[in-house]
């Protein structure tokens, strides 16, 4: 694998069987991303935008093709190694946030830290330095119920990002939010990209994403149809041509 | 130890459920408790109280018929016999009908000799035998109705057409049966006008090993007499007792099994409900990196914690039912008090575990193998 991408899918093909149905949700797409770059994949729904991200999460199989992530091939990964895997490199974040109701937003993003072997004074420093990456330190002794949508994306960013993952994925992080908290989360992830040099995958529909992604992949019917340069990069470029 | 609060967090998201179900399994193992608890303590009681030296010889036509007096000579002249006390048997009632517990009346000469483990003072015996209205009682039945040494009491005859006023000399304790009130066979006697027969007879054989040989000799020595024997080993004659209850106390058994058979199906529906609602949570934690055998183990902890807090609870409150029992009304066929045995508790508990554990495996089971992807496009 070429080291200086992060992710490279290489003719991976993805087939679901349902019931007596074949659905071909990946057909032979080569894409790699390099590393610290955030980058949308975009399409219209049945394109396979989310197979493209749980492959690379390491929560689906390529029916053929290969998945290397970093410097790991996880494409013939037994589960309970890509479940190690998963732990130390993805942090994964979702459209509907998928916090746990009974816990504090603290105890919602300590939950990936029960998996190493900090003890309970370190997993503390970890927990409120993600909260305050994302702006809720205030926020911490606070149920799910009792924090806004955008609130609760924050929460569910600084879980994805406590262990300090290598990767994080987001299957549409803005899906769910109006206009203004959606701008915040593209933000967000904007900051922890540049900030802490996160490769960021992010599924979306979300035509504002573009402007804060590096690099847009467009899929659509399980094939890649482009790859376009995001306007961010266009602006960093244009920022670079004047300096 | 570091999950110990997400689990107890995860029990309560439905507290009202939670509790609804901690009370359903503690209910049914009070009941199995309570049930199994009765045919346990009568065994227990037998093993307790019987002594292996001891033989009860009473006619072979059954307890309630009665032996000449004469007998007594020509039983303690058999060999490897040491002691013979005549028993009989008053039923007399304090003052109700309702509060009867077994009083005898037995020969006061022998009674240390034939029950050296009944826990009397030397100084208590040595009252019994001087006194002729000499009584001894047992914990049980001194509790229940508030007697104390020096206390005269009056029981109304039952079976004899007469009332006994006895003066209570001491307590029992030790292997006596603890709602037995001992008195005074020559009293009894008098007040009956010398009737001439006992109801048993109590031998104290010299070795265990002996006990056969004497049983044998007893009966075949009065096989021709006008009144045959039948001899037995303590332990026997008390089971004797207890015969008629057995069909009662199995079918007390079965029904606490099924109690608790029942309970686990529906703890188990429980349990497969609340692991259902939770598909989506289960996915999110296991596509952060939570293996599935770490999923099923804080499930089943869960379920596990449910299952001892009802056994706990259920189990409590029978001991603390039966130990008021004890006091209100302490016996079982007359030999003894009704206490949950440390094994019944012990194996309640381990009940309570098992239904938690097996009510939860199947469904956890499932939830924490199912496909992430699945389980996540359920949620979405």
């Amino acid at each position: 694998m070429d080291e200086k991408y992060a992710i490279n899918l290489e003719h991976v093909t993805r087939i679901y069987k349902r019931d007596e149905f074949e659905i071909r949700a990946l057909d032979d797409i080569t894409l790699r991303i390099p590393s610290a770059h955030f980058v949308a994949i975009m399409g219209p729904s049945g394109s396979g935008k989310t197979t493209v991200l749980n492959l690379i999460a390491g929560i689906d199989h390529a029916t053929s093709g290969r998945v290397s992530v970093g410097d790991e091939e996880i494409t013939g990964m037994k589960e309970r190694d890509l479940a190690g895997w998963r732990a130390r490199h993805i942090g994964l974040v979702f459209q509907f946030y998928n916090l746990i109701p009974v816990l504090t937003a603290f105890e919602n993003v300590e939950l990936p830290l029960l998996l190493t072997n900090l003890r309970k004074a370190e997993r503390r420093d970890h927990v409120e330095t993600a909260l305050k990456v994302v702006g809720l330190a205030d926020r911490m002794d606070h149920y799910p119920r009792q924090l806004s949508g955008g609130q609760e994306q924050r929460v569910a960013i600084a879980r994805a990002i406590v262990t300090d993952p290598t990767i994080v994925v987001a299957d549409e992080p803005t899906g769910d939010l109006d206009a203004k908290s959606a701008e915040e989360i593209l933000s967000l992830l904007t900051e922890l990209n540049r900030q802490f040099h996160k490769t960021i995958v992010m599924v979306t529909h979300d035509p504002r994403a573009e402007r804060f992604v590096d690099t847009v992949y467009r899929l659509d019917k399980g094939v890649l149809v482009g790859v376009e340069p995001g306007k961010a990069a266009r602006g960093a470029s244009a920022a670079d041509a004047r300096a | 130890m570091k999950y110990t609060g997400f689990v107890f967090k995860s029990m309560f998201r439905s507290r009202r459920r939670t509790i609804l179900t901690v009370l359903s399994i503690a209910v049914s193992l009070f009941t199995f408790s309570a049930l199994v608890s009765l045919p346990a303590v009568a065994n227990q009681i037998l093993a307790d109280s019987a002594s292996g030296l001891r033989v009860a010889c009473h006619s072979k036509a059954g307890v309630t018929y009665s032996l000449p007096e004469a007998y007594k000579q020509r039983i303690a002249v058999t060999p490897h016999v040491e002691a013979v006390a005549a028993q009989s048997w008053f039923g007399g009632i304090y003052h109700e009908v309702t509060d009867q517990f077994p009083n005898l009346a037995v020969d006061a000469e022998e009674a240390e000799v034939m029950w050296p483990d009944w826990g009397v003072s030397e100084e208590a015996w040595k009252r019994f035998r001087s006194l002729r209205t000499a009584c001894l009682v047992g914990p049980a039945t001194r509790s229940r109705f508030g007697f104390h040494v020096g206390q005269q009491i009056m029981l109304r005859g039952a079976i004899y057409p007469f009332n006994l006023t006895l003066n209570i000399v001491g307590v029992m304790g030790g292997k006596a049966p603890p709602n037995f009130m001992i008195f005074r066979r020559d009293y009894l006697r008098e007040a009956a006008g010398q009737p001439g027969f006992v109801d048993t007879y109590w031998i104290r054989v010299d070795r265990t090993e002996n006990v056969a040989q004497v049983i044998a000799s007893l009966d075949e020595q009065f096989s021709n007499s006008s009144s045959p024997t039948r001899s037995e080993s303590e332990a026997a004659f008390y089971g004797g007792f207890l015969q008629s209850s057995r069909t009662m106390f199995q079918l007390m058994e079965i029904l606490g099994f099924i109690v608790v058979v029942t309970i686990g199906l529906v703890a188990a529906n429980t349990a497969a409900m609340s692991i259902r609602e939770r598909r989506g949570e289960i996915a999110v934690m296991r596509s952060m990196g939570f293996p599935s055998r770490t999923i099923l183990a804080l499930l089943l902890a869960e379920s596990l914690l449910i299952g001892l807090a009802g056994g706990v609870l259920g189990c409590g409150a029978a001991y603390l039912v039966l130990k008021f029992l004890w006091v209100e009304a302490p016996t079982i066929v007359g030999l003894g008090a009704i206490r949950m045995p440390p094994s019944i508790l012990a194996e309640t508990i381990v009940i309570a575990a098992l239904i938690g554990i097996f009510s939860a495996y199947v469904p956890a089971r499932s939830a924490a193998r199912r496909n992430i992807v699945d389980a996540l496009r359920v949620v979405a």
